[in-house]
């Protein structure tokens, strides 16, 4: 994986087969929750011939995945909470207004952005190119990915945060896989979720800073550490 | 159900009677500070430096007021903020 640098009119990340299957993926998961048809795969390769990790790991990552969907139904699904808040912290009604006039719109547009992002992370190249115009729905829609796996992973404060990454350093210290299912997967999706913001803080700053070019700074090797997260 | 007819006049009447609302920003270990940066500049037309000022007031304080005005307006920003997934609420200004 690398971070997003600018190239042109465009902000081009790189991912390689098994990372983009893995977002493309937790991205119509997503879109599941806010009431969307699963995406569709236009073009349904086997997308796990280019990726290098076991595919153990890969029937975890997608038994996990159908567990983020499962709770569609559920009405106080505090990940579908984080993503259509209350408009109110203590008035009901003007809240219900607000979801009643709003929450369809709402959930339209997350899903059309969820979707222009699956579509781009389909495609099986290994750039993931942005146009500076696009910039903005993307990071909007990596930020819904990101509350729902935060949610997912029960990060509501800043110490849940914190936590979570020292847990991520640990194990990445002691190099040794957790014995526990549980906490083998968490680990994981710590690891995606702590990818994802590394993506979009790149991706924020090819578009506040549109003008710097890759070649005319130290790109290279800052951009190995993303490999770790 | 709210018509247009009578969301103008509610917001006419709003102005009449000085009733102000506002917009909340709440903090969340989520969001980036340089992504709600860089939303309150796009949205709201903040400079660098107001924009930076409000997202510390949501780091630091737990939360910002972003925005003030028409229960109308302020429905228009609750809205905006949660498109782009910021927690954002709307409340009488307790002047």
């Amino acid at each position: 994986m690398r971070a997003f640098v600018v190239d042109g009119e465009a902000a081009v990340a790189r991912l390689d087969g098994e990372e983009r299957d893995v977002v493309a993926t937790l991205i119509a998961d997503v879109a599941v929750l806010l009431g969307a048809e699963h995406f569709s795969e236009s073009n349904d390769g086997d997308t796990s011939a280019q990726g290098t990790g076991p595919p153990s790991d890969e029937d975890m990552i997608r038994e996990s995945l159908a567990g983020i969907a499962d709770s569609v139904e559920t009405p106080h699904d505090p990940a579908v909470l984080a993503l259509l808040p209350h408009a109110s912290k203590d008035d009901d009604a003007l809240a219900q207004e607000f979801r009643r006039l709003t929450e369809h719109d709402m959930r339209n547009l997350k899903v059309a952005r969820l979707k222009r992002m699956w579509e781009a992370l389909s495609a099986e190249e290994s750039e993931w190119r942005v146009s500076l115009d696009e910039a903005l729905p993307t990071a909007a829609a990596l930020t819904d990915v990101r509350l729902v796996l935060a949610s997912r992973l029960g990060v509501s404060t800043e110490d849940d945060a914190e936590l979570l990454r020292m847990s991520i350093a640990t194990a990445i210290d002691s190099e040794e896989a957790p014995t526990d299912e549980g906490a083998a997967q968490r680990l994981w999706w710590g690891m995606v979720y702590e990818s994802l913001g590394w993506l979009q803080e790149s991706l924020l700053d090819a578009l506040s800073f549109p003008d710097q070019e890759p070649d005319s700074h130290h790109d290279g090797d800052d951009t190995k550490g993303g490999d770790d997260v | 159900m709210s018509t247009q007819e009578e969301r103008e006049l509610e917001a006419a009447v709003a102005t009449l009677v000085d009733d102000v609302w506002v917009t909340i920003v709440w903090n969340d270990p989520v969001n980036l500070m340089t992504y709600v940066t860089h939303v309150f500049r796009t949205y709201f037309g903040f400079t660098q430096e107001v924009a930076e000022a409000r997202m510390w007031e949501v780091h630091h304080d737990g939360k910002s007021v972003v925005s003030s005005g028409t229960r109308e307006k302020m429905e228009a920003d609750v809205q905006a903020m949660h498109s782009y997934g910021l927690h954002a609420t709307m409340q009488r200004s307790d002047a």
